[in-house]
């Protein structure tokens, strides 16, 4: 949601920016030059090399503005990015009607670095262009408005509009060193790999629970299950590897947060590179101890938003 | 298209655009040979696509700058021309860039130092051609900055279709030249006029061979040239369409075997020369072109006044001073590319009393083959009457010797002409003529100038080709009197036909290109502005007007009609062009979709029909399966390329009640 002044600083804004490139500012020069030289000499063809070029300019704003109106944006966010790294960031293009060229997507968040490039898009043709961007640092980053420009016809002026298009991208702690692993929660687990329960091992019963979609069914409690009329798990405690809960808290100041951040995320992608369950006790959220792709991407996603609660 | 393809063909164009701004400089004929041959050799090199300078920035860096010492050097010295030097470096510049790395930031060097080669045309050269290498320029130009921007910063090998940015950019300079051209005519032509330079005659040159002196011994070939170098309106205008008079240039009085020259003493310049009493002459108002490329004055036999004189250096007229070199010409006291002046002739003025002493002069006959003494003797024998004398000797040299134009050096050209070949063109039989009467003494000069003249319109055209020399010889009583030795086949120009004709439609193109673009000024603006606008009903100057010739101030039917007509063809030449993409197939089932749920009132503002058909299946809408039915097959129809049909359409539709 965007404040007033957001909103107040939009809508004074000008509607398209023109900034000129290396090779229009010498262009101006000499447009200026051979006007100078027409009026002081009175030549006639140079009156007409002037007209040509003061057309080309005019040609310029008109075709670059045909290129830049008309055409529909999406961003295609990642579930996440780590901050200092590039990920890519994809963004759909369509064109409601014409062609447009030479296309240039960036954040207008200058601290969003990195652009795409679309040569053509065709009417009715979607085309999804990446841009290799890098956020400076962890949190949620909330994109508020898109750069669509362009160079063409000629290169001479690049052509900016600035839409609105609100996203929020969470921006996991930069991947750095670890240090040694704490104490782990319980002894050693066994049992099933794979499973994102990890209560599957050959150890000591854990309990029962409702057995789920795709779960093995010889894992099911029949005499438990016969009686409450569902389809019971038992759940046991796994053997071959150790549960970790990490902890953290969103009290510290600005940099040592984020050190702490940083050092959790790379412990936690260590203990799970080593087979562990990994828990987490951030800010007051708490994670269960588990393994997996899926349950790594949490941990982070919990830590991005450590310390902004608010917007959280 | 990939990108080895696409880098090519941008290069080429790129290449092309530079020669088109090179030939624009090369053909106003002032670049120095050895710029051209440069430039030519890395024209070829960089088509070949072969970038010897790609790598070695240093060292051509160092060239150029050696070059670009020597070019100013020789500019400080006064070797060059400024301009041309400034002009000789871009060109070498270009060449350079040319056959360095082939990036997009080199093509935009090579193209913006071609932009200054033909900035530093326009200043040297005013002919046709030049338009056709702005044009030519500005379309390749146009392209390969298209062809580069659609690139992008990063060169990438992947298949580019370029057929739609070419049509788009094709537009754009067809436009861009459109719009130059408006401002070319709508732009107010206020100059300050504080470094206006000369335009020289262009890659052609001048060709009538309009010296100080008259050569015997080469050939004659520009009889065979079609340029245009005279137009002259007369007044009273005669009816024939052949103007067979003779144009006076100047006079040679001094022969020494093998040329003419002359002996007049230039008098201070004056914006006007009385030759003789003006009595009932022919005025001619006559332009020289820059073909001419001299500065002498001609006038119809005889001139007798040399009126008010413009010259044309930049476009600008400006008033032209006169030189008279007594018995010799009249010529320019300045230099520039074409003149415009009144001269007014009486066609039986024999010239002002001559002195004894300028009678000698002109009676002396030069030391000369004793054959020539002899022969010119046998022919008039002992005639004595200056008029008989002379009539005698013309028509013996007409009868007995050939008109050609074919003939090779002499060690006594006038002895070999009438002995040896027996066959001359008009310097020579010029010569013949008055070398023979002076040896029977009788005064004589030899006159450079033209005849003939051919009507075009309302004014008479003299060609190259009609440069001629005849003879006058002082009669006693009359004065000056033109005889012509020359055969009647040998005297006017000897054009081929259709060279004539095309020459002819090049001249009238030219010469619209020169009024129309080069001498446009502030008062063709001025007209052109008063034909845009109508008279004011009852304005004062309409009044003294008869009702018949008096401008209606009703805007005529016709050009309503016409203004109709046009804007229409333009909004259909641009709806042709502008129309990229014709509308979706399944853009027309959206609106059709959309009008209906407005019609039922389903959806809110800005709700989008992926929102709506969510919405109507979390609200259990009776209407959901269906909404959601038609959004699914528009989108998939929109972007899956699975097409709906006719049928299948209505029947969503119709689902909707």
């Amino acid at each position: 949601m965007s404040t007033w002044r957001e909103r107040w600083k939009r809508r004074l804004r000008p509607p398209r920016t023109l900034k000129t490139t290396r090779v229009g500012r010498t262009y101006l020069v000499l447009t200026v030059g051979i006007g100078l030289g027409a009026l002081n000499t009175g030549n006639n063809l140079l009156y007409l090399v002037l007209g040509f070029l003061l057309s080309i300019i005019v040609l310029s704003g008109v075709l670059s503005e045909r290129v830049i109106s008309n055409l529909r944006v999406r961003r295609l966010l990642p579930e996440g990015a780590f901050a200092t790294e590039p990920f890519a960031l994809r963004y759909e293009v369509t064109r409601t009607k014409g062609r447009a060229f030479a296309i240039r997507l960036s954040e207008a968040d200058e601290t969003l670095s990195g652009w795409a490039w679309i040569p053509t898009v065709l009417a009715g043709k979607p085309v999804v262009a990446r841009a290799d961007v890098t956020a400076p640092k962890r949190g949620p980053l909330a994109l508020k408005e898109l750069r669509i420009s362009t160079f063409f016809p000629f290169g001479l002026f690049e052509k900016t509009r600035t839409v609105t298009l609100e996203d929020q991208l969470v921006v996991w702690p930069r991947r750095g060193f670890t240090c040694d692993p704490p104490r782990a929660d319980h002894g050693l687990q066994t049992g099933e790999h794979g499973n994102q329960r990890h209560r599957d091992g050959a150890g000591d019963v854990q309990g029962l629970r409702e057995l789920g979609d795709l779960e093995d069914a010889r894992r099911v409690h029949w005499k438990k299950s016969a009686a409450v009329g569902r389809l019971l798990k038992v759940e046991r405690e796994r053997e071959d590897r150790q549960q970790y809960t990490l902890r953290i808290t969103d009290d510290a100041p600005g940099e040592q947060l984020e050190r702490a951040c940083e050092e959790t995320a790379a412990l936690t992608r260590r203990l799970l590179d080593e087979g562990n369950d990994v828990g987490l006790e951030a800010g007051g959220r708490k994670l269960r101890p588990a393994s997996g792709p899926g349950h790594e991407k949490r941990i982070l996603s919990a830590l991005a938003m450590l310390g902004f609660g608010a917007n959280s | 298209m990939m990108l080895g393809e696409r880098r090519k063909l941008r290069l080429r164009l790129r290449d092309f655009a530079a020669l088109s701004a090179f030939a624009a400089v090369a053909l106003s004929g002032a670049l120095p040979i050895f710029v051209a041959g440069l430039f030519g050799l890395a024209w070829v090199v960089s088509m070949s696509g072969k970038r010897p300078f790609a790598g070695q920035t240093v060292w051509s860096v160092i060239v150029l700058l050696a070059a670009a010492i020597v070019l100013f050097g020789l500019a400080f010295r006064g070797a060059l021309d400024l301009v041309i030097a400034a002009v000789a470096f871009a060109t070498l510049v270009t060449a350079h860039r040319m056959l360095s790395d082939p990036t997009p930031g080199t093509d935009q060097q090579v193209l913006l130092a071609s932009l200054l080669l033909m900035a530093g045309a326009a200043a040297l050269s005013g002919d046709i051609w030049y338009a056709l290498c702005l044009l030519s320029f500005g379309v390749f130009a146009c392209l390969t900055l298209g062809l580069a921007v659609v690139e992008g910063p990063v060169e990438r090998d992947e298949e580019l279709p370029l057929s739609p940015v070419l049509r788009q950019v094709s537009i754009g300079v067809a436009i861009a030249l459109a719009g130059g051209v408006a401002f070319f005519i709508l732009f107010p032509r206020l100059s300050w006029n504080v470094a206006a330079r000369r335009q020289g005659p262009g890659l052609l040159g001048g060709t009538t061979g309009m010296t100080d002196r008259v050569r015997l011994g080469g050939g004659g070939d520009i009889k065979t040239s079609a340029r245009i170098v005279l137009r002259a309106r007369l007044e009273p205008m005669p009816s024939a369409t052949r103007l067979e008079r003779y144009w006076v240039g100047r006079h040679f009085d001094v022969f020494d075997g093998k040329e003419w020259s002359g002996k007049g003493t230039p008098k201070a310049p004056t914006s006007r020369v009385m030759l003789g009493d003006v009595g009932k002459a022919i005025v001619q108002r006559i332009e020289l072109l820059p073909a001419y490329d001299s500065r002498t004055l001609v006038g119809l036999s005889q001139p007798v006044y040399f009126g008010p004189a413009n010259a044309l250096s930049s476009g600008v007229p400006q008033p032209a001073l006169l030189i008279e070199s007594e018995g010799e010409e009249v010529r320019f006291a300045t230099e520039a590319n074409a003149y415009t002046y009144t001269v007014q002739s009486r066609e039986n003025f024999g010239g002002e009393e001559e002195s004894p002493e300028r009678l000698a002069l002109l009676s002396t006959a030069p030391v000369v083959d004793p054959r020539v003494t002899a022969l010119a003797t046998q022919i008039v024998g002992d005639e004595t009457n200056h008029q008989r004398v002379a009539a005698r000797l013309e028509r013996w040299l007409r009868s007995n010797i050939a008109y050609s134009l074919e003939l090779a050096e002499a060690e006594d050209p006038l002895a070999d002409f009438l002995f040896v070949r027996k066959a001359g063109h008009c310097e020579h039989f010029a010569t013949a003529l008055a070398v023979m009467l002076r040896v029977r003494g009788v005064p004589a000069r030899v006159v450079g100038g033209f005849f003939g003249g051919e009507r075009l319109g309302e004014r008479y055209v003299v060609r190259a080709g009609d440069a001629h020399a005849w003879v006058e010889a002082w009669i006693p009583g009359t004065g000056w009197t033109t005889f012509d030795a020359t055969p009647d086949d040998g005297r006017g120009s000897r054009p081929q036909a259709l060279l004539a004709q095309l020459i002819d439609a090049f001249e009238q193109l030219e010469e619209l290109w020169r009024s129309k673009v080069v001498d446009y000024s502030i008062i063709d603006q001025w007209q052109f502005v008063k034909q845009l606008v109508r008279p004011p009903a009852g304005s004062k100057a309409n009044e003294n007007e008869a009702p018949a010739e008096r401008p209606t101030t009703r805007t005529p039917t016709r050009a309503i009609f016409g203004a109709i007509v046009s804007a229409a063809l333009v909004w259909l030449v641009w709806r042709r062009f502008s129309r990229v993409e014709r509308s979706h197939p399944a853009s027309g089932f959206l609106t059709e979709l959309e009008r209906r749920l407005d019609t039922l009132k389903l959806r809110r503002r800005d709700e989008d029909l992926e929102a709506l058909s969510r919405r109507l299946v979390s609200e259990h809408h009776q209407l959901a399966a269906a909404v959601s039915l038609a959004t699914r097959r528009y989108l998939e129809a929109r972007f899956s390329d699975r097409p709906l049909t006719p049928k299948e359409r209505r029947s969503l539709l119709d689902a909707l009640g």
